[in-house]
């Protein structure tokens, strides 16, 4: 495939100024879901084309094909390069890709144990087992489902400039839900493991235990607290820290968002962003984490990026595009969901990482306020720097010390104002939060993270 | 690919195929369109799409166990492959003994009018590209405003056949677009955006796209926060069509009722809400962005009086879960993608008009929270709901005072229909959903000050 589109790229002639690249992306994936003791869905996904981008005096035009044939893809490219011809004619501004940037090379997810080897017994065995563990614990338990997920991506990608790289990706993933019901009150229970890799991420997971584990806790939700309302101190967790530093934080530091001028940390590089305690990475190159890659989807290397250093911001996540803007290096964060999509600046693996204090050092330090657990995601305004995240628990903090369970709750906050209101940062950073971004229609898999951070001033939607 | 005998014989081959093999049953879903993308930053073009999306979902049941298999790649191997996934996942599966058997509906297909226009098939990248920098003049309320957007024209096939019989076939046309705008006053931000859509180039308003979005946006400007309290609050009726939509979507869903997760399980001819709640689901509404002649899996809609005067008239459903809840299959099945298995939802809701003027609704709330495009949901799914106020203006003596920020409402879904006070005499119409302003009495507001 790969000798095909360079034939294609090779045969199209266009000024050395402008860009051009070709990629062929193929997935396919395989996902069962167990609920309330019968299989809800069992099913594979197969998709696979060709994705041509021409940026022609300053416009992009964008065509994909699912034939592979050097003819086809040749018609393609041709378009693309005559529609965006047209775009330039409306647009006002430059646009362009560095000449210097050229990578090629081979990278790939490193599979321990292929699953794509492992039969689809022990895979049904496995969310059948959690399904029936949280179903038969109570009959207060409405709903009870364990999803099993993998799949498996190639991207073949060629540009004029010289980049030729191929990439595989891995990735897998397992997953338990229990809505527990009494009357009106209900309280869900999400959580699920899994990464870049193979079986081997999956091995771990113990059916009976997680699904008592997640049937246990919608028990107790449903006799929890109601939750407060107002602004208050709040302790967020490994994982609502990782939506933080994602949605509300790391949304607004895509370089793509920052030359729309739809970001609050547009023009802050160097710029003070939180306290000095704060220090924000997103690394891709972290082993079998979701939001691993070794190549993003324009072929460019992925490396650690350096958001924010002893609360100073540093850098963006940057496309081709984007890097040669703002005359920044690009950083491999040009990420398409497939071959119908264009790479946008995209995160991998965002965290803040650890500070010095103990959970209970924190709480002690917050008095009076709650202490928020685990994230169902959430969105944010990067526009107006405004978030939102729905939690699923917390517990109320009283005295200083760690008191009584909440039930899930929603939380809103300003993005500037929660880094530079940051009181204590936890000891060691957790990648908790396993989530699909979704971006322009797009959803890739990514994975957020940090300690736990005491902040002071966040609203919280609590019907009392 | 795009022709309809090619479509056709594509998912007869598949029936043919999978009964071969040794399915019970087959059912093949297959779609295939093009869309023409215009994208816009900071006022001017950025990028031109072009592209076709095609795809073929299998659903295939052998001795009551279910498989399914899609793909995107339309060559014989491919298709081929994806049969034989699906009649190996069915294999290998347990039965679902819920299961009864694909639908059959040897009705005839009503014609919806109003749901193909040759007219946005034969726009011009060009005719569309004007078009859309008229609807950018509109959002300039500012030189410095910045203006961000996104325009689709497009059209798409679907067929479904299945071994039971069903042989239905649909198309139709789309455009839809909207306009982000943002104004700074220093550290001052005022950020907003609108939408339309429709299947019909003519009825498609880019102007008020641009006008609405650069409006509102210098209207967000200034924003403050206020005090936690307990206050009334008026939806505009993108705002009511989004809190309630989502509600009543999720609260009669036959599946969730079966699951014993429906907000609204075992309340048919109960009261759900405030007297005032009237909606109808309807999917013939002609020219309607969600009307559709039938469901996503052959059977023909329906039109069902969903809630009237506060009062669960029914659940919707389809050919799974309809015998699970004891209801006939209303035609409400619907499917995420071609790769997905259906569940019912439902098309255009009609949320029937009150009698008072939506002037004197705003004139006469003393104190309280305007909420423009911005529904009261919840990410969790839960029926308690904890949301952010996005775009809410605080209102003091039937005046709006100032738009808010960092706000929130706590509430439930049965808090919020129980206290519906008043819906406006006005309604509006975006192609087929219709709603009225309302009114809803005291709910809780965290404010950020």
């Amino acid at each position: 495939m790969l000798d095909t589109i360079e034939k294609v790229i090779n045969k199209i002639s266009i000024p050395s100024k402008d860009f051009l690249d070709i990629r062929y992306a193929y997935a396919m994936g395989e996902s069962f879901t167990v609920r309330n003791g019968r299989f809800d869905s069992v099913s594979n996904q197969t998709t696979g084309g060709v994705a041509i981008r021409a940026l022609i005096d300053n416009a992009w035009g964008f065509t994909t094909i699912v034939n592979t044939d050097e003819g086809s893809i040749q018609k393609a490219a041709e378009k693309a390069i005559r529609i965006a011809k047209i775009g330039s004619k409306f647009t006002k501004q430059e646009r362009k890709i560095n000449d210097d940037w050229v990578f090629e090379g081979k990278g790939g997810t490193k599979l321990e144990i292929d699953p794509r080897e492992i039969d689809k017994e022990t895979k049904f065995e496995k969310i059948i087992q959690t399904e029936k563990a949280a179903r038969e614990f109570s009959d207060r338990i409405a709903e009870t489902s364990s999803t099993y997920r993998e799949s498996h991506s190639k991207e073949f990608i060629i540009n004029n400039k010289g980049t030729k790289v191929e990439n595989e990706n891995h990735v897998v993933r397992i997953m338990k839900n229990v809505i527990a019901r009494e009357g009106t009150e209900m309280q869900s229970v999400f959580d699920s493991i899994g990464g870049a890799g193979g079986w081997e991420l999956i091995q771990k997971w113990e059916p009976e235990k997680e699904g008592l584990k997640a049937a246990e806790m919608g028990l107790k939700l449903l006799s929890a607290r109601k939750p407060p309302s107002g602004r208050m101190n709040v302790i967020m967790d490994p994982s609502l820290t990782g939506v933080f530093v994602h949605e509300a934080f790391g949304h607004a530091c895509e370089a793509d968002a920052v030359i729309a001028k739809q970001s609050v940390l547009e023009g802050k590089i160097n710029n003070k962003v939180g306290v000095e305690e704060i220090n924000v990475y997103d690394d891709p190159t972290l082993p079998r984490l979701r939001g691993s890659f070794d190549y993003d989807s324009e072929g460019t290397k992925a490396r650690k990026r350096i958001l924010v250093e002893k609360g100073v911001l540093k850098e963006y996540f940057h496309t081709l595009e984007t890097a040669t803007a703002l005359d920044m290096d690009p950083n491999g964060s040009g990420r398409a969901m497939n071959f119908n999509f264009t790479p946008l600046a995209r995160m991998g693996n965002t965290y803040v990482d650890s500070g010095d204090k103990s959970l209970e050092e924190i709480a002690e330090h917050t008095k009076e306020g709650v202490y928020l657990k685990n994230s169902y995601g959430g969105y944010v305004m990067p526009a107006k720097g405004q978030f939102y995240f729905s939690c699923q628990l917390g517990y109320f903090i009283e005295n200083g010390e760690i008191t009584d369970l909440i039930g899930n709750v929603g939380m809103s906050g300003m993005t500037l104002e929660v880094f530079q209101n940051t009181y204590a940062v936890g000891k060691k950073w957790k990648p908790e939060f396993l989530g699909t971004c979704g971006k322009q229609g797009q959803g890739i898999p990514v994975t957020a993270g940090g300690p736990d951070l005491g902040v002071s001033d966040i609203v919280i939607g609590g019907s009392q | 690919m795009s022709t309809e005998m090619n479509l056709h014989e594509l998912a007869e081959k598949v029936i043919k195929l999978g009964l071969s093999l040794g399915a019970d049953q087959v059912e093949a879903y297959t779609i295939f369109g093009a869309a023409r993308n215009v994208q816009l930053e900071r006022g001017a073009i950025r990028k031109f799409t072009d592209v076709a999306n095609s795809g073929l979902g299998v659903r295939i049941i052998k001795d009551k166990a279910i498989g399914m298999a899609s793909t995107t790649i339309f060559s014989h191997e491919s298709i081929e492959k994806t049969v034989k996934d699906a009649y190996s996942l069915a294999k290998v599966s347990p039965p679902d003994k819920n299961f009864n058997s694909l639908p059959e509906d040897n009705r005839s297909t009503p014609e919806i009018k109003g749901c193909f226009d040759q007219n946005i098939i034969d726009l011009s990248v060009e005719g569309f590209t004007e078009m859309i920098l008229e609807g950018v003049q509109e959002a300039q309320v500012r030189e410095d405003a910045i203006i961000g957007g996104s325009f689709t024209a497009g059209n798409g096939e679907r067929f479904i056949i299945s071994s039971q019989g069903i042989d239905r076939f649909s198309k139709q046309t789309s455009i839809t677009g909207y306009l982000s705008v943002k104004i700074q006053d220093g550290e001052d931000i005022g950020n907003a955006y609108y939408f339309d859509s429709s299947k019909v180039l003519a009825d498609f308003d880019h102007l008020i796209v641009g006008k609405e979005a650069g409006d509102r946006a210098l209207k967000m400007l200034g924003s403050q926060k206020i005090e936690t309290a307990t206050l009334p609050i008026l939806l505009d009726p993108d705002s009511c069509m989004g809190t309630i939509s989502p509600i009543i979507s999720s609260g009669i869903n036959a599946f969730s009722v079966f699951n014993r997760t429906a907000y609204f399980v075992d309340k048919i001819g109960d009261v759900i809400a405030s007297d005032k709640l009237t909606i109808t689901d309807d999917p013939f509404y002609p020219g309607g962005v969600d009307s559709s002649a039938f469901d996503d899996e052959g059977v023909i809609s329906q039109k069902l009086n969903l809630v009237k005067d506060g009062i669960l008239n029914t659940y919707i459903t389809d050919s799974y879960t309809a015998p699970l809840v004891g209801l006939d299959n209303t035609g409400h099945a619907s499917r995420g993608s071609f790769a997905s298995r259906p569940t019912p939802s439902t098309y255009s809701l009609d949320i029937k008009a009150g009698e008072t003027a939506k002037d004197t609704l705003l004139e006469d709330l003393k104190e309280g929270i305007l909420l423009i495009g911005s529904s009261i949901i919840d990410m969790s799914g839960n029926p308690q709901i904890s949301a952010q106020i996005n775009q809410g203006f605080y209102v003091k003596d039937g005046e709006v005072q100032y738009p808010v920020k960092n706000a929130m409402i706590g509430t439930t879904v049965f808090e919020v229909f129980e206290k519906i006070e008043d819906f406006s005499k006005e309604q509006q119409n975006r192609h087929g959903h219709k709603s009225p302003w309302m009114l809803l009495s005291t709910l809780q507001v965290s404010g950020g000050k």
